[in-house]
């Protein structure tokens, strides 16, 4: 269905290509217009992807603003692009964190520009087709592709150990992508075996979930991709490095966007395509995510860097999502997609926050600061609203998600709510104590004295990210009408299938795998 | 008495445009001055190209000819075409390169046509002496062609090198097929088969010896492990547009001869050799990736990391379906691009008689020369199997024929190895854009030719990676035995 009778999907996914093209034939010399032009394509690319809001059909599950050509028509793999409730505001978060972002490199990149830029929308163009794609092989492409933007963006306008850092996170997610390849190929075969047809729609996939004896191993390939995608506990260790050495606009994205590529693949895959396994499993991701949300604020803690501490509490915040995820009910799902889209502008403008001092002082060190609210009041009261809004505060969005995903997790199971509750008081502790440690206790280097507030258009980027938070924080029903439709089907896709299986049915996998081999050499091959 | 008509020539009209052109090089290098050299070199590419055009043309066709020891049928048409395009490309990064070197001379390219007809010749038979016959001309030329560079240390020493290992291979090959034809009195593959199906143990035993005797011979010719000690250091030794167009059309035409024994010959054996097959695959990935980590010379990187693909491409053979055979070709397809640019950007930043060329001398290329250093990126994530590019497809397609044949645990290890493998390729990104220093030091070569080279090279890997459809159907098609 496309009820706009225009590609747009493609548009806005390739139109960034469009803007490489252009940025080729401009001289590198002159760093501005190779700026503009970029912002303006971004721009351009968010308003047009704001029509995905204004004309989403909340009442229906069906994906939306379809794009379908047969693209290896012959192997079954299709160019299928679409939306449906759980990957809209992804998609919108992607376009409007872009614009945001590439306002904030105008002072904070200074080295080769037009690269950085050219580079900035490549990422673009992976990151939304990672969120459009429904059939599961492209997916896979623009999943892997955009690592390369990003691996090239930490690690040459990175910090000092860049290129670690950035091995580091090429390696780990490449390593995870490769089984969840694998996966794919067993699903795609697997699924012809037991319905005659060979397709990659993701939702056909999930129409016929697999018999839950070879749903095992699948859901074990996909969740180490995404797992480590998201990160959760204990894959999260090249996260630290990336993000502190990263530049603070790739900090953003990473955060913002390409993290959320974790949570939403087990919404696309491990949900829909395995829910037996889910009800077996579950479990086990909620013990992860609870440990990864104490883990992750008490690490962050004791962080004495300001970035590192912000990157460590997007691996506890991403443990409300999975929590809320895995609670399998209708509020919890909702909070947990509230809390990724709310992570990507709270955590993203936290980044931003951490990106403006560093700039003028080139340190991240809280002993450096102190007494900023009193030299930067503009910045001290937009940073105090971002913080808020992190640790969850009425009326910011974060206490939306947080809520829902905790109401999801007491419906659960008491004691997950009980114990994500604790979390978010540990989490409220690290935050407040950063803002105290930067604003608030007497100034510990004369240097900031000097330090001039937030100019014109760094007060517009963060101030946006404000309304963004407090329209969210004050009246999200607009975001939750849109997904709930999409989120109730899910669930009750996933309800229907609840039998578990046990460690007998995993032999029997194994058992049937051998089988299988048996029978497809005794019949010769060809 | 054995009688001939004209029609049995039909299969070897590619193999005869392209000798016509080899004599006339042969004849007319003689009139041309030491100055011009460059004209042969330039026929040479017309001939190759004019014999392009031929086999496409042809291509469908099938024929066979002089008693069935030749055939031509669609899965040695696409090898030929695969042959004929990896030595266009590898002409013309030689047509300056060796000129400057100062190697100028005709028999270099008469020498390459002869390896090329030999080459379509090996792809083209089920004829277990013609194969033989067409390996031993290759490898001579082969020989002579690492070796062209006389004075260099390194070229001679990788010649002797491969040279002995050769020959000692040779040797377990014409074994072989000696006990295939003391077992079943013929050399046929397609009347193998058939004595093979009904045969008692002892016969089925013998074949499956004389088998691994030939595969010794053909691994030899793939790099497969533990076959694969010559390699780096022939790549590294020879010249930069020989290892190029060594890496990739003997081991097309060796892939595609191994094809023709296992899924026709040893058809009745499928079950043993798809066991020994999987075995060697993944000690050929873990050989090659493992090593490579190592690897500070850029072509001997290239000459480990050729290891491991063909390790990759073994993977497709013992999926022992149809996709996986047909992902073969599509990956030597793929390979041509992506690996002949590596190996141009290689010999883009060489120095003047300077032998080999380190990843470091790589530093600061990206900035210094944009287009080759995104060239370069593009190549190495292609080899290392990241879309949207060729390496990526082809790859997909390999390990997802195993997984149709539920060898789960083979296509774990495979991905495994990729992952390991994006380790060294990345490693060569870092030099280039992200060490600094060094920057007035790389100093490139300037060659149009090998600029179009280059420019193949990665117009191919992402034309092919972005739109793989057709090629793809192709190379799938022509698997029909």
């Amino acid at each position: 269905m496309n009820q706009l009778h225009f590609p747009i999907l493609s548009f806005i996914t390739f139109w960034p290509l469009l803007g490489v093209f252009i940025l080729l034939f401009i001289n590198r010399k002159d760093e501005a217009a190779i700026r503009i032009v970029t912002f303006v394509f971004m721009l351009v690319n968010f308003l047009v992807s704001t029509l995905l809001y204004f004309y989403f059909d909340p009442t229906t599950w069906q994906p939306q603003f379809v794009d379908k050509i047969p693209w290896i028509s012959s192997l079954g793999m299709n160019y299928y692009l679409g939306i449906d409730g759980l990957s809209l505001f992804l998609v919108l978060l992607t376009t409007f964190l872009s614009v945001v972002g590439q306002l904030s490199t105008w002072s904070a990149i200074k080295d080769k520009v037009k690269e950085f830029n050219i580079i900035f929308l490549l990422l673009l163009t992976g990151m939304l087709g990672v969120f459009e794609s429904l059939d599961a092989f492209l997916f896979y492409v623009f999943w892997e592709f955009e690592l390369i933007p990003m691996y090239l963006m930490i690690g040459i306008w990175g910090g000092p150990h860049r290129v670690f850092a950035t091995m580091k996170f090429f390696l780990y997610t490449f390593t995870g992508s490769v089984f969840m390849m694998v996966a794919i190929m067993a699903t795609f075969f697997l699924f012809h075996h037991y319905t005659g047809i060979y397709t990659f729609d993701m939702f056909q996939l999930a129409s016929h979930p697999l018999p839950y004896h070879l749903q095992f191993w699948l859901f074990l390939a996909f969740f180490l991709a995404f797992a480590i995608k998201v990160p959760m506990f204990p894959f999260h260790t090249w996260l630290p490095w990336a993000h502190v050495e990263a530049p603070t606009v790739g900090s953003v994205i990473l955060a913002g966007v390409l993290l959320k590529m974790g949570t939403y693949g087990f919404l696309r895959f491990n949900l829909p395509m395995f829910p037996n396994m889910v009800h077996t499993l579950g479990i086990v991701v909620i013990v992860l995510a609870i440990i990864a949300i104490f883990y992750g604020a008490m690490v962050a803690m004791v962080q004495p860097d300001w970035k590192k501490l912000v990157a460590y509490s997007s691996v506890s915040h991403l443990g409300y999502a999975m929590i809320g995820m895995f609670a399998l009910n209708s509020q919890g799902m909702e909070g947990s997609i509230m809390e990724m889209v709310n992570h990507g502008v709270s955590t993203g403008a936290l980044f931003l926050m951490v990106g403006i001092l560093y700039e003028r002082r080139h340190t991240r060190l809280f002993s450096e600061y102190g007494g900023i609210a009193a030299i930067m009041p503009r910045y001290a009261v937009l940073a105090g609203i971002v913080t808020l809004s992190s640790l969850g505060l009425p009326g910011t969005n974060g206490f939306i998600s947080e809520i829902l995903c905790l109401i999801g997790a007491f419906k659960a199971n008491i004691w997950y709510g009980i114990l994500a509750a604790a979390g978010a008081v540990v989490s409220a502790v690290y935050l407040l104590m950063m803002f105290q440690k930067v604003f608030y206790v007497k100034t510990r280097n004369v240097k900031n004295l000097g330090l001039k507030d937030l100019n014109l258009r760094e007060t517009f980027y963060m101030g946006i990210c404000v309304v963004v938070i407090l329209w969210i924080g004050i009246y999200p029903n607009p975001l939750l009408s849109r997904m709930h439709v999409s989120v109730e089907h899910l669930l009750q896709h996933v309800n229907s299938h609840s039998e578990q299986i046990t460690i007998k049915d995993v032999d029997k996998n194994l058992a049937y795998g051998k089988l299988v081999k048996i029978n497809a050499i005794s019949r010769g091959g060809l | 008495m054995i009688s001939y008509s004209l029609l049995d020539f039909r299969p070897i009209i590619p193999e005869l445009v392209l000798l016509f052109f080899t004599f006339f090089i042969l004849f007319i290098d003689f009139a041309i001055p030491k100055a011009k050299k460059k004209i042969n070199g330039f026929i040479a590419l017309i001939g190759v190209a004019v014999t392009l055009v031929v086999v496409l043309s042809l291509y469908g066709s099938n024929w066979t000819g002089f008693n069935n020891m030749i055939i031509f049928d669609k899965a040695s048409g696409f090898v030929n075409i695969i042959l004929l395009l990896t030595a266009f490309v590898a002409i013309l990064m030689s047509l300056d390169f060796i000129k400057r070197e100062g190697i100028n001379f005709g028999e270099y390219y008469e020498i390459l046509l002869f390896s090329l007809i030999a080459m379509q010749v090996f792809c083209s038979t089920y004829n277990l002496i013609v194969m033989f016959l067409a390996v031993e001309t290759l490898s001579i030329a082969m020989y002579i062609l690492t070796a062209i560079k006389r004075d260099g240390l390194r070229s001679t020493e990788a010649a002797m090198k491969y040279f002995i290992l050769g020959s000692f291979a040779s040797s377990f090959l014409i074994l072989g097929i000696a006990l295939i034809y003391g077992l079943f009195g013929t050399v046929d593959l397609l009347r193998v088969r058939e004595l093979l199906t009904g045969a008692d143990t002892l016969h089925t035993w013998m074949a499956l010896v004389s088998f691994v005797l030939i595969l010794v011979g053909f691994g030899f010719k793939i790099a497969a492990f533990p076959f694969h000690a010559w390699t780096p250091d022939v790549y590294e030794g020879a010249i930069t547009p020989m290892s190029a167009f060594m890496s990739i059309a003997p081991k097309a035409a060796s892939f595609m001869a191994l094809m023709r024994l296992l899924v026709v010959g040893m058809f009745p054996i499928q079950v043993e050799w798809v066991k020994l097959l999987w075995i060697i695959a993944v000690f050929t990935m873990f050989f090659g990736n493992l090593v490579a980590l190592w690897q500070k010379d850029l072509k001997r990187l290239l000459g480990y990391s050729s290891i491991a693909h063909a390790g990759y491409m073994l993977v497709g053979i013992t999926a022992a379906n149809s996709l996986g055979y047909g992902a073969v070709l599509f990956y030597l397809f793929g390979y041509i691009f992506m690996n002949l640019g590596a190996f141009s950007v290689a010999e883009y930043i060489s120095k003047k008689n300077v032998e080999g060329c380190l990843i470091d001398d790589l530093r600061g290329m990206g900035y210094k020369y944009p287009l080759a250093g995104a060239a370069m990126l593009i190549f190495m994530f292609s080899l290392s199997g990241v879309p949207p590019t060729v390496g990526f497809i082809g790859k997909y397609y390999l390990f997802s024929a195993a997984v149709k044949s539920h060898l789960y645990w083979l296509v774990i290890l495979g991905v495994m190895n990729s992952a390991i493998s994006a380790y060294f390729y990345l490693n060569v990104i870092v030099t280039m854009y992200m060490k600094g220093g060094a920057k007035e030091e790389v100093v490139s070569f300037p060659s149009p030719y090998l600029r179009a080279a280059i420019v193949i090279g990665a117009v191919g890997t992402i034309i092919f990676g972005v739109a793989p459809g057709s090629v793809l159907n192709v190379a799938l098609s022509s698997i029909v035995f």
